[in-house]
């Protein structure tokens, strides 16, 4: 009885937001008389930054200071509408939605600043606060200066609203065909991971996970960084831990409180690597695709293949805790043939799951 | 019944049954809102705050156990406006993502530096592995106690970038 090492890689591909058939999110944003900007959006922020990355896009986009710009995401009623914070598609759709707005608001501060400075809006551009002649720097006005003439000399309030809606499917009648638009935005992951099994009691540790996102733009790095490591480790519980129902679909073993619900603690966290590969969107706002619910999805496979490294068994459920290694090093040394993945069939093992309560099921085939 | 505590170096009387949690009286009598109640089975932390010096799970400690004792929560770390130099480190670090867990980890933090705790993160995670966090993945709070262990400076306009490598422009 030993311990043994193993090495196993996993990669994934996400798709960002619902992104067909509408899927929309808006936006509203109001200058203040003082140049200061007010965005009303109905992205919530659940701790993911969207309040800080929608904010980033406001000021990028209009020119401001980004403390200028004040989120105002309180309440789902008077806010505009949005789909919703899932599907990962907080920074991409209503990112995009802001974008659109702030254009809007953008092109009006350029018009009334050329109406003021006599000078064609096109040959200006508005840098941190100020909109200015391009090539000739002296010539320049506040933008402050232009929301309060507009407020108290024209009667205006400068404002702008964004949708960003994805193209509908459409069926033609005579064939019944449907054509959906390709998906905007496509994340790509890998995860490699190194684990130690222990024989003899079915423990796996892993030692070491090196990571791969491809985000698109990283709007915030240090946010993409804060969700990528969140959800190695969420990943790292999903793959070896975590189980609602551990004898599905009785509920009687549930765990009700965190000892008999194992998340990760700081005391598993692997030695970690994780690397951001910037491949710009053409669509997202400033470049950026999506992190969000990827982040947890390429290291419970990355985990069971380096299992099989180590040991030479596979394990087709999740989480794969010691019972269920202990059981598959069993039945292989009692001659059993073991499970089988081979690409997009999985045979499902009852005789090494614990949880199957469905035998007529025992193979699931995947659509290609 | 009424019993005597300090919260934060103020003398506080309060009237409770004694079984009444210490997280209760906090948040529901004195409204002292950082220790969160999380799982209250004691199994998250979130609720931790320092009893006489010492990392403890507000919600199972019965209020009549802490009578005459000292109790610290974040509000007492640093002067109204001011930060403690961990709270810096967490900030400059990027440690917290939604909050919820925050206060529990900054009060054991707290005790295991005030005991002299070490920069080593196999130390650190041992202090804190009680603490449960779903959004980090706990990377950026050892940084961030190793940080203030170590008596690193900070400038808060900044965060700690750099940490891992990034390839921009594949395609462009």
């Amino acid at each position: 009885m030993a311990k043994h090492r193993g090495r196993g890689i996993a990669a994934i591909e996400y798709p960002t937001g619902m992104n067909q058939n509408g899927d929309p999110s808006q936006a509203w944003i109001k200058l203040k008389m003082d140049g200061r900007v007010d965005v009303f959006a109905g992205t919530v922020d659940i701790g993911q930054g969207s309040k800080t990355v929608h904010s980033q896009i406001v000021a990028d986009t209009l020119g401001v200071p980004m403390d200028w710009v004040t989120m105002d995401t309180s309440n789902t009623d008077s806010s505009a509408f949005c789909m919703g914070t899932f599907a990962s598609r907080g920074t991409f759709i209503g990112g995009n939605a802001v974008r659109l707005a702030a254009e809007k608001v953008r092109n009006r501060i350029l018009e009334i600043g050329g109406e003021l400075l006599e000078i064609d809006p096109g040959d200006l551009e508005i840098i941190d606060g100020e909109v200015i002649a391009k090539g000739s720097p002296d010539k320049k006005i506040g933008v402050g200066d232009i929301a309060g003439a507009a407020t108290f000399v024209k009667g205006e309030l400068i404002s702008g609203q964004g949708t960003a809606l994805k193209d509908y499917a459409t069926l033609d009648p005579e064939t019944g065909a449907v054509t959906i638009p390709p998906h905007s935005a496509i994340s790509y992951a890998a995860c490699a991971v190194e684990v130690e099994v222990d024989e003899e009691t079915g423990d796996v540790r892993v030692l070491k996970m090196s990571q791969v996102y491809d985000v698109g733009c990283a709007i915030n790095p240090t946010m993409v960084e804060g969700q990528i490591e969140g959800g190695a480790i969420q990943g790292l519980g999903l793959g070896l831990l975590e189980n609602c129902y551990p004898y599905y679909p009785s509920n009687d073993h549930r765990g009700g409180q965190f000892g008999s619900y194992l998340a990760p603690s700081m005391e598993d966290l692997p030695e970690l690597e994780c690397i951001i590969l910037e491949n710009p969107s053409a669509d997202g706002p400033f470049g950026a695709k999506a992190i969000g619910e990827m982040a947890n999805n390429a290291q419970p496979p990355a985990i069971a293949t380096a299992i099989y490294n180590a040991v030479g068994v596979w394990v087709t459920e999740l989480p794969i805790t010691p019972e269920k290694v202990l059981r598959a090093l069993e039945a292989k040394a009692a001659g059993i043939p073991e499970s089988v993945t081979t690409g997009k069939v999985v045979r499902y093992d009852e005789a090494l799951s614990i949880t199957s309560h469905q035998s007529a099921d025992a193979v699931v085939t995947f659509a290609v | 019944m009424s019993l005597n505590i300090t919260v934060n170096g103020a003398s506080r009387t309060v009237n409770a049954e004694p079984l009444t949690p210490l997280l209760h009286v906090l948040r529901e009598e004195l409204d002292v809102l950082s220790p969160k109640a999380g799982c209250q089975n004691g199994g998250c932390g979130t609720c931790t705050v320092l009893v006489d010096g010492e990392p403890r799970r507000s919600c199972l400690l019965p209020i009549a156990a802490v009578e005459g004792a000292e109790i610290r929560t974040v509000e007492g770390l640093a002067p109204p406006g001011q930060l403690s130099p961990l709270q810096e480190a967490w900030i400059h670090h990027y440690a917290a993502q939604c909050g919820f867990c925050t206060g529990g980890f900054l009060m054991a933090a707290t005790a295991y530096l005030e005991n002299g705790g070490s920069d080593d993160h196999t130390e650190i995670a041992k202090a804190l592995g009680g603490h449960v966090c779903r959004c980090t993945g706990y990377v950026k709070i050892l940084d961030a106690v190793s940080a203030a262990a170590r008596g690193d400076s900070f400038d808060l306009t900044t965060t700690a970038a750099g940490l891992h490598t990034t390839l921009k422009g594949v395609d462009q």
